[in-house]
């Protein structure tokens, strides 16, 4: 009997398979399925989201086909199984579960678009479907052969180098990203750290968006980050198009019957129509440091033995993003290289109405107290922490003129009440300097050593205190 | 018993799939490339490869129970047809172009999707058996909470 790991391929859910069943009284029936797990050499599960004909059958006949397509190969085959039992926890429930979960929460689905059980099988024979399948060896050619896996141990060294070369967090964040797409050719990729504000996540760092995206949000629980956050787990998704459709047509349903009280769609974060995405969970000793999620428009790009790479390359950017935060905070400051001059024609000066004449409009930054909140020029630029850490600095340039500052007196700042351990404050300063990067060039934040940096404007600034 | 609207839906090009069962009550089923609703709108006749056609052949000769499902990409409109078996013969050679034209259009649909046409480009699609069955009761089976509703 052909080995069931070897169609592994068919078990991405890149296009649907057919189920099988028959009741009681000798009615068959068939319906599309939107995936099959496979649990070992012996099994297979099924999802049991509704309560359907289907599911009705095999309570009362446990005899059951499915058919598969394999994606890269075009072979159909024919699985023979058995039902044996409903799981209702355990991995192979935890997984399905959560990939069904990060489709659901694109959909405003969540509590609704639901895993029930998953549904264990024996297989009882794996047959090739003759009339579905490459008709000659000829046609067996680059297109139908089966992409490589793409975190080979070469790419993983390479990036487990980038790690050891990295000094800061910036470094380490981008060099990563650079590193994704360098070596295993992911060009969309983004990490999220946890905001000040609990339960939410926010960009830090991304590659290959149009805009740098930082300081995008998503909540615990919501799209494959959230999910992934929520989980703690890795999840793979391939024929996300397809399965994202299958949702909305639960959704549309649902919404019709009423179902949906609260019922919205998030916008999906990066690539407008991924057909892949992987989250990976970034966990050093229990606690979430972050998530990294990359995507491809490429249909199946994440293969199975590429599950064991991704969670070790999850934990081992996790080690290195918390050690260097504590390096931030523990070591005596270090020189790095100096930012590059802003290609404003204004030299950086002290604030007052001379600077102000000679560098034309200044712009308005304006803090919402109530909101935590800054808009510069009446557009958003962030809120929160980085908010509050940014007003301050502003009010002490205008105060004292001073335009250097240093990640201590920062932590010792009462007014900004920072915890006391795992304050996160390089992220929360990076974050900044990537907002104002997008937003408004001209006014820089430029780290000058470990610890140490300074404001550098290439504008005037008005400060207006909104309550 | 299948209107007109209905009848355009299932002759579209879509994905559809032929079930049967056995003595044992094993399900069987096949890939169907095309369908053709009669005038009456009470028979159906599924285009089975002659190729797959005895993985259910047998099943229908034997106890005539069928069950034909179809589903419709990207809105996953679907619904299933229960029927009993009438008879089965030879498609004819003026028959190919329609079967071969819908299963084309299937492609396309399927395209549209993110798999690509050439993914089930090389699947044999003629010669077929022409297999006819008498429609007994229609359920809609588009995702959701109405799924296995009947419609007729």
């Amino acid at each position: 009997m052909t080995r069931l790991e070897s169609l592994a391929s068919c078990f991405q859910g890149l296009i649907p398979a057919t189920l099988f069943t028959c009741s009681r009284e000798g009615v068959p029936n068939a319906a599309y399925i939107s995936h099959v797990e496979f649990v070992d050499s012996g099994r297979v599960a099924l999802s049991f989201q509704f309560f359907n004909k289907s599911k009705a059958n095999i309570c009362e006949n446990p005899h059951a086909l499915v058919r598969l397509i394999d994606p890269d190969t075009s072979q159909g085959w024919r699985l023979r199984l058995r039902y044996v039992r409903s799981e209702t926890a355990g991995p192979v429930f935890d997984r399905m579960a959560l990939r069904i979960e990060a489709i659901a929460s694109y959909s405003g689905l969540k509590g609704i678009f639901k895993l029930r059980a998953a549904d264990i099988y024996e297989v009882l024979s794996v047959e090739m479907i003759e009339d579905e399948g490459p008709r000659a060896a000829s046609q067996w050619n680059e297109r139908t052969r089966p992409p490589a896996s793409v975190f080979t141990l070469h790419a993983m060294q390479e990036l487990s180098e980038r790690i050891h070369r990295a000094d800061t967090l910036e470094a380490l964040l981008d060099s990563m990203l650079e590193g994704l797409e360098a070596s295993c050719g992911f060009t969309h990729s983004m990490i999220l750290m946890p905001a000040a504000e609990e339960g939410v996540l926010v960009t830090i760092a991304s590659r290959g968006y149009p805009e740098n995206g930082a300081g995008a949000e998503v909540r615990i629980g919501e799209g494959i980050v959230g999910v992934v956050a929520e989980a703690r787990k890795p999840i793979r998704i391939s024929g996300l198009i397809r399965q994202m459709l299958y949702a909305y047509a639960v959704h549309k349903q649902a919404s019709e019957q009423g179902l949906c009280p609260h019922a919205h769609r998030i916008a999906l974060p990066g690539l407008a129509a991924p057909d892949s995405q992987l989250g990976v969970p970034l966990i050093n000793r229990g606690e979430l440091i972050g998530v990294l999620c990359v995507e491809s428009e490429q249909p199946y790009r994440f293969h199975e033995e590429d599950k064991t790479a991704i969670e070790l390359l999850g934990g081992y950017i996790a080690i290195a993003i918390h050690s260097m935060l504590q390096r931030e905070r523990s070591e005596p400051v270090a020189d790095v290289a100096p930012a590059p001059a802003l290609p404003t024609p204004a030299p950086v000066r002290a604030p007052g109405p001379t600077a102000r004449a000679a560098k034309g409009p200044a712009r308005e930054v304006a803090y919402y107290a109530a909101d935590e909140c800054i808009l510069v020029d009446g557009e958003y630029l962030i809120r929160s922490l980085p908010a509050k850490i940014f007003w301050k600095l502003l009010n002490a340039r205008q105060a004292e003129g001073r335009v250097e500052f240093t990640n201590r007196e920062l932590r010792l700042d009462k007014s900004l009440n920072l915890p006391e351990w795992k304050d996160n404050l390089e992220s929360r300063l990076l974050l900044l300097r990537r907002r104002l990067e997008q937003k408004c060039p001209d006014l820089r934040i430029v780290p000058k050593a470990r610890g140490r940096f300074t404001l550098q404007f290439g504008s005037d600034v008005v400060l207006v205190q909104k309550p | 018993m299948i209107d007109v609207e209905l009848a355009a839906f299932l002759q579209e090009g879509i994905a559809i799939q032929l079930g049967t069962r056995n003595e044992r009550l094993e399900p069987n089923g096949v890939r169907v490339v095309s369908v053709a609703v009669d005038p009456d709108g009470r028979h159906i006749v599924a285009y089975v490869p002659d190729a797959a056609v005895a993985q259910v052949l047998p099943d229908l000769q034997s106890n005539g129970q069928a069950a034909l499902v179809f589903a419709r990409p990207p809105d996953e409109r679907a619904c299933q047809l229960k029927g009993t078996f009438t008879n089965a013969r030879p498609a004819t050679a003026a028959e190919r172009a329609g079967v071969e034209a819908q299963w084309d259009r299937w492609l396309d649909r399927l395209a549209s999707i993110g798999v690509a046409r050439a993914t089930l480009e090389p699947w044999i699609t003629w010669p077929c058996t022409a297999i006819r069955l008498r429609v007994t009761a229609i359920f809609d089976q588009t995702p959701g909470p109405n799924a296995g509703a009947p419609l007729a």
